[in-house]
């Protein structure tokens, strides 16, 4: 199975996830075996984010 | 896939640009990008010092580190929220990263200097604080900025934040602040520094990798106060998008700063002032800050009180 298999199996978008082996990163066409052990870690972050006011105050 | 600088096998796609980077080259276009970025929108210069605000998150660590790395001097400033255990692990990461690299990273207290927790602004329904603690944030990184003379604040927004700010400002045709939604906000009053986001080019993702990749020690848990938020719905929006339309976020954003943004330039311009309680620069008689401050102590003394009887 590669990483992109992985990702629609779990029902995960790609830009959400970073897919980690032994501390590498993983791109979507590397092909994993059996045995190996990923981390499936998350990157979006944040409610609403600090932004510009109506009152001006940036 | 290859990394197209040293066709080593790859660890970083950039689907939008049709590119991937090997962990060796990774970071230099990473910083590649940040450096022009900030050249390219006249953020500033590298004899300036600049205020990088810190949440001890991927996206701050990841900016303070790329500045630093390009030859920029940037301090950190850090705002206790009081967010329970959460607060306390990013603190903890945000003071680890300064001190391994020997920097200065300034704090408010927000408990201590001002008597409550952003907690405390969670509207009696139940509903989420996040636009209340974007008004603390704002508040205190320009009231410190302007009161140790930095001319510029950094934050760490990237192209997702940005994607779905602008996504929720379209959905509810928020022209005020589609009028103001840019990279650089320039200072309109002497007490108002200009804020600038050098990521904002750069898609979550991107500075995820970054991170992993210099073994920056960031807090990777969510803030549990923004479960459920509307900005993480319209993240997995535009998400799905760019899943079968790479590089969508970036056109949709930068597509609205080249092209959309003219069209609501038509907002009336904001006259400032200070504000009758704390002298910072706001549009009303006394500033949104202050009037949340007030209801804030209200509700933590109606707490206190509540605790006390029983």
């Amino acid at each position: 199975m590669t990483v992109a298999e992985l990702m629609k199996r779990l029902g995960l978008h790609s830009d959400a996830y970073l897919v980690v082996r032994d501390e590498e990163i993983l791109t979507r066409d590397v092909r994993l075996k059996a045995e190996d052990a990923v981390d499936v870690i998350p990157v979006i972050s944040g409610g609403t984010p600090p932004q510009p006011s109506p009152e001006g105050r940036g | 896939m290859r990394c197209i600088k040293c066709r080593k096998p790859a660890n970083v796609e950039v689907r939008r640009h049709r590119s991937a980077f090997c962990a060796g080259c990774y970071p230099g276009w990473f910083r590649d990008q940040v450096d022009r970025v900030v050249t390219h929108d006249r953020m500033f210069k590298r004899d300036q010092r600049v205020l990088v605000a810190i949440s001890g998150g991927k996206d701050s660590l990841a900016l303070w580190h790329a500045l630093l790395k390009l030859g920029y001097q940037a301090d950190g400033m850090y705002i206790r929220l009081g967010i329970a255990d959460y607060s306390r692990r990013s603190q903890a990461k945000s003071e680890a990263f300064a001190a391994l690299h020997g920097l200065t990273l300034h704090q408010v207290d927000l408990e201590g200097d001002e008597g409550f927790k952003v907690p405390d602004l969670a509207d009696q329904r139940g509903g989420k604080p996040c636009a209340s603690c974007g008004t603390v944030k704002r508040y205190h990184f320009n009231k410190l900025a302007a009161d140790l003379g930095y001319p510029v604040v950094a934050t760490g927004h990237n192209l997702d934040d940005e994607a779905a700010t602008l996504f929720g400002n379209v959905v509810h045709w928020q022209t005020d602040y589609l009028g103001r939604q840019g990279p650089v906000l320039e200072s309109t009053h002497p007490k108002l520094v200009r804020k600038v986001k050098p990521l904002y080019r750069l898609a979550e993702r991107d500075t995820a990798a970054y991170a992993v990749i210099e073994r920056i020690d960031y807090i990777l848990e969510e803030c549990p106060m923004a479960k459920g938020a509307k900005s993480l719905e319209y993240k997995d929006l535009l998400n799905r998008l760019e899943e079968s339309q790479p590089g969508a976020k970036h056109r949709f954003l930068v597509g609205f700063l080249k092209e959309g943004r003219k069209a609501v330039k038509g907002a009336e311009p904001v006259v400032l002032r200070e504000c009758a309680s704390c002298g910072q620069p706001t549009t009303a008689e006394v500033c949104a800050y202050c009037r949340m401050v007030e209801r804030g102590k209200r509700k933590a003394a109606g707490k206190a009180e509540r605790y006390a009887r029983t």
